[in-house]
């Protein structure tokens, strides 16, 4: 099993980020197009990410400002990452007036991404979109192309 | 690395990539996966990502076999990194919006 961990600073409280983690409305300006969540433990995750790749997961633990836990996969038959199947883990650490957000997804496959094409399917559409814009944002972008 | 980003850049060579991913296919097995995309045009997009490293050629009499080649694919694995690095970037720039709003106020 594999795991990536990143990380970035932001000028913002927690109280600011925090709505972007767990509100539809916010969530799909960063991250997806469509967001069906109820953030609360047991709760679903469902996300439209670049127009067409449904992921899908459940809340595991949500400490309001601080943290929120969720499965992740990808809702598509014979996925290699199927839904629920992989953990996603995203902490607010204030420094300051700043705050520090981590991410963790955790419980990928160490093959995903090198023995399973299918796997690559929604990397590489990403991938495409970013080679063909340039800019980053493709997640709406494609939503206007769907 | 340029050129296999071009190369994936559109969906049918995507496509091929996918069905060649797990198992070595003759050119008409792949063109006949494409009902509204002719041989020739096919052709075309396997040599576009033969150019690039992404699929392997190999000749079996008069047929033409194609596979993917995972070792250029692993030169990409770092876009999965990039996936949540420019999604925390777009968070990034919403949440700082957003403060800086809540601080005009």
């Amino acid at each position: 099993m594999a795991q990536l961990v990143r990380e970035i600073m932001i000028e913002a409280t927690p109280e600011t980020i925090w709505p972007f983690l767990t509100e539809p409305d916010s969530l799909v300006r960063w991250h997806g197009t469509v967001a069906e969540i109820d953030p609360r433990p047991g709760g679903i995750y469902r996300v439209l990410v670049a127009g067409q790749f449904q992921s899908a997961g459940a809340y595991v633990e949500v400490v309001p400002m601080e943290k929120v836990v969720f499965t992740f996969g990808w809702d598509e038959d014979d996925h290699p990452i199927p839904p629920g199947s992989t953990t996603i883990e995203i902490t607010l650490h204030p420094e300051g007036d700043k705050t520090r957000v981590r991410l963790v997804h955790s419980g990928l496959p160490a093959d995903a991404v090198d023995d399973h094409g299918r796997g690559w399917a929604h990397y590489l559409e990403r991938l495409a979109v970013r080679v063909s814009g340039g800019d980053p944002g493709p997640d709406r972008g494609s939503a206007g192309e769907a | 690395m340029d050129a296999a980003l071009k190369a994936l850049a559109e969906p049918r060579r995507r496509e091929i990539l996918r069905l060649v991913w797990m198992r070595e296919l003759p050119a008409t097995d792949i063109a006949d996966h494409f009902a509204e995309v002719t041989r020739s045009a096919i052709s075309q997009h396997l040599t576009v990502l033969k150019t690039a490293g992404l699929v392997t050629e190999r000749r079996d009499g008069t047929r033409r076999l194609y596979r993917a080649d995972r070792n250029e694919m692993k030169n990409l694995r770092k876009f999965l990194d990039e996936f949540w690095t420019s999604g925390l970037e777009r968070l990034r720039d919403v949440a700082e919006a957003a403060q800086r709003d809540k601080e005009k106020r």
